[in-house]
């Protein structure tokens, strides 16, 4: 009581609560300002991914979309099968050359038919508005059926990449003036096929089933062949650089003593996580190419590489996350008399688990996106127009991989090449988003709280 | 307070020596933790480790059952012989040497899994038990042992680090008793506990003297003087004075100890 007032009588005034003093009135600005250069830098971020993924599936979601002829075409006997007993190795004789005429005619008969006016009176001239790929499509379905021969049937013939354009907008009036595969008078006759819903566009499955086409055939390229590809090379990655990363980890965070030599194994992993994946397509050449003589552009060649570069990034993530077990466990389970082993295996690595899937998911989703290295193996520009034969041939025989096949479409000059390039991002987003997603879902399930 | 020690005494001096520790070092690195330490552990008896923060009680303890092992930069010399065996010896396998010397940490560290799996690990892996009833057996035993069984019978199969700080505390001692050890070494059991957990534990190191030789490191004197028969005084990584709780508690013979134990070191 009399120390109060003894202050009080010294002039000392109590401070205030209700009134802010000038150090918190700064120290209260600041924070403001802090927090709002933090949500202006995440909108930042949401606006700019909001516009990438907004172009991206404004300009690749047509990709998904193909244009059709729907017409009824007469597999006249007299073509297809002379000597008329239904032979599929006879039938095989008649090429391709053979069933054009046909569908020609069945195009051309379709549109009179539907008494669209035209100024075309040729079949012949019918062949701009199919894709050079209609007439295999229609042998491969006559060899596979041979009664279908001599009867109408209705097939839908894949558009030519001029037709789809149109129904896409890519192509226009102004810019058919200078192509030389198709003109006006063809656009025109679109548009009366499309009244009659002659010309129809629905959903693409082969663009995802499908495998790449030559430069002349957009309409018929897929992507189907090099997600093979990246599938047979995110085996060898998961074969691989999971267990020999994880391996690695566990010995060098448990087992391996602290010495100079360690410590130099330590920056040297850190080293090669940041090695440019260029570098890595390089020593694959040199090594599992030119020395070891594994055929070149073959997945197996793609996936070691892959796996020397995903390898850093399981190896860091696997010490962190084995870092972050307690080591409270790992004494408890000595105390008991369990062996260094046991004590790793049955108490440590489960806790660890989570961080050591995610950290895997991750590397195989950057090894899922990565070009570079595969431009140095051949596996850019490789045309994958087959689908691997068994499961070895999946390893060995020259594939591309979705990120070389979407350069490779990007690097093509036909603007309809342009627009598969942007589905085929679609299509390895998707992917890329699927893993992530099961990255979250393993973590959610193997994470515990100690 | 001492009755009970006094009363004991004469048992004190007919038992065997269980441990026997012979100029012990223990160097982390260039820091000299542990110096000339000698000392004879009784069979059958509680030996309590005091001393000032930092002594090296721990860090003794730890050398009975080679936990010391498992810091690379912990150095040993010296002898330790346990039932007449050298324990450092070249052929003497750490692992089977801690199923024989079960230790109870300072800050309870259950494993993240349940009660029933906590405590059947040890047995598990030193296959003690044939059958799944000799399993339940060994669990029930040990968990009543460390004054648990009435508070989880109902919930084995809980997770273990639910449990409170006592509780986990007595479940670690359950582990730690599952898988029959000859010596249990404890370092600062109660100091997580309420002293109604701490009279259950203490009873508890009381029962476990019958079958095993027990080594406790304690800060409170009185818990010494309660649990123990024989009492070693560290200070500066030195063993100052060992004897029987009794004496070192009523007639120390050195002045350090009289005044740690009056509270004027520590
Ligand atoms: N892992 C370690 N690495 C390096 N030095 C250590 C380590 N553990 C203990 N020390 C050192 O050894 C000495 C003794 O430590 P110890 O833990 O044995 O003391 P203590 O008597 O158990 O102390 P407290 O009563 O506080 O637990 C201290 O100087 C400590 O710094
Ligand atoms: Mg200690």
């Amino acid at each position: 009581m009399t120390d109060l007032s003894a202050g009080a009588a010294s002039g000392q005034t109590p401070r205030s609560l209700t009134q802010t003093d000038a150090r918190t009135k700064k120290r209260n600005a600041a924070e403001k300002r802090f927090r709002a250069y933090g949500m202006a830098a995440i909108a930042a971020g949401m606006f700019f991914l909001v516009v990438l993924l907004g172009s991206i599936v404004t300009n690749g979601v047509t990709a998904f979309q193909q244009t059709f002829l729907q017409v009824p075409v007469y597999l006249d006997p007299e073509k297809l099968d002379k000597t008329g007993n239904r032979d599929p190795e006879e039938m095989k004789k008649v090429s391709t050359f053979g069933y054009k005429p046909l569908v020609e005619d069945a195009v051309f008969a379709a549109v009179q038919a539907a008494g669209i006016e035209t100024a075309f009176e040729d079949a012949g001239d019918m062949d701009a508005l199919f894709s050079a790929s209609a007439a295999a499509q229609l042998r491969d379905r006559v060899l596979a059926n041979p009664d279908l021969v001599g009867e109408t049937v209705t097939f839908k013939i894949l558009a030519s990449s001029r037709v789809d354009g149109y129904l896409k907008d890519r192509v226009t009036r102004d810019s058919v003036a200078r192509d030389k595969n198709i003109d006006a008078a063809h656009l025109d006759l679109v548009d009366g096929m499309r009244d009659a819903s002659l010309v129809t566009k629905s959903f693409n499955w082969d663009f995802i089933t499908g495998s790449d086409a030559s430069e002349s055939r957009p309409e018929q390229a897929g992507m189907g062949v090099a997600m093979l590809g990246s599938f047979y090379m995110m085996l060898v990655v998961l074969g691989l650089a999971l267990p020999i990363g994880v391996a690695a980890s566990i010995y060098l965070e448990e087992f391996a003593p602290k010495n100079r030599f360690t410590d130099l194994i330590e920056v040297n992993i850190s080293n090669l996580a940041a090695v440019p994946s260029i570098v890595f397509g390089i020593l694959g050449l040199a090594v599992f190419i030119q020395f070891v003589e594994l055929p070149q552009s073959a997945p197996i060649v793609g996936g070691l590489v892959l796996t020397l570069m995903t390898l850093p990034t399981i190896i860091i993530a696997t010490r962190a996350s084995l870092q972050s077990v307690p080591p409270s466990i790992r004494d408890a389970a000595l105390g008991v008399g369990a062996s260094k082993m046991q004590s790793v295996f049955h108490h440590v690595l489960p806790l660890a688990m989570p961080g050591i899937l995610t950290g895997t998911i991750i590397g195989l989703a950057q090894a899922l996106g990565e070009t570079a290295p595969l431009l140095l193996i051949g596996m850019v520009g490789y045309i994958a127009t087959n689908y691997p034969d068994n499961i070895a041939s999946g390893f060995f025989d020259p594939n591309s991989a979705m990120p070389a096949q979407i350069y490779e479409w990007a690097k093509r000059a036909d603007p309809a090449y342009y627009e598969r390039a942007w589905g085929g991002i679609i299509i390895l987003l998707v992917f890329l988003f699927a893993m992530n997603a099961i990255a979250i879902i393993l973590r959610r399930r193997f994470e515990r709280r100690w | 307070m001492y009755d009970t020690a006094s009363r004991l005494e004469g048992q004190v001096s007919a038992t065997d020596i269980k441990i026997a520790a012979r100029d012990v070092q223990v160097f982390y690195g260039d820091n000299h933790a542990i110096k000339d330490v000698s000392v004879d552990i009784q069979d059958k008896t509680v030996t309590a480790f005091i001393g000032p923060s930092g002594c090296g009680k721990s860090t003794f303890l730890r050398c009975l059952n080679r936990m010391n092992d498992t810091i690379d930069i912990a150095r040993i010399e010296g002898e330790i012989l346990i039932d007449g065996e050298d324990i450092y010896d070249k052929r003497v396998d750490p692992v089977q040497l801690r199923a024989k010397v079960g230790m109870v940490f300072q800050k309870p560290n259950p494993f993240p899994k349940s009660i029933f799996d906590n405590v059947a690990y040890g047995p598990k892996i030193h296959g003690l038990s044939k059958t799944r009833a000799d399993l339940d057996d060994i669990v029930e035993r040990a968990l009543r042992r460390a004054a648990l069984w009435d508070e989880v019978k109902d919930r084995l199969t809980a997770p273990g680090t639910g449990l409170s700080g006592g509780q986990q505390q007595r479940l670690c001692i359950a582990r730690a008793v599952a898988t029959e050890p000859e010596v249990l070494l404890m370092d600062e059991p109660c100091s997580a506990l309420d002293p109604i957990a701490t009279g259950q534990v203490e009873e508890l190191i009381d029962e476990l003297r019958q079958d095993y030789s027990v080594v406790i490191v304690t800060h409170s004197m009185q818990q010494a003087a309660r649990v123990s028969q024989k009492t070693a005084f560290f200070h500066l990584g030195s063993l100052v004075e060992y004897d029987t709780t009794d004496k070192i508690f009523t007639n120390p013979q050195d002045s350090r100890t009289e005044s740690y134990i009056t509270g004027r070191i520590g």
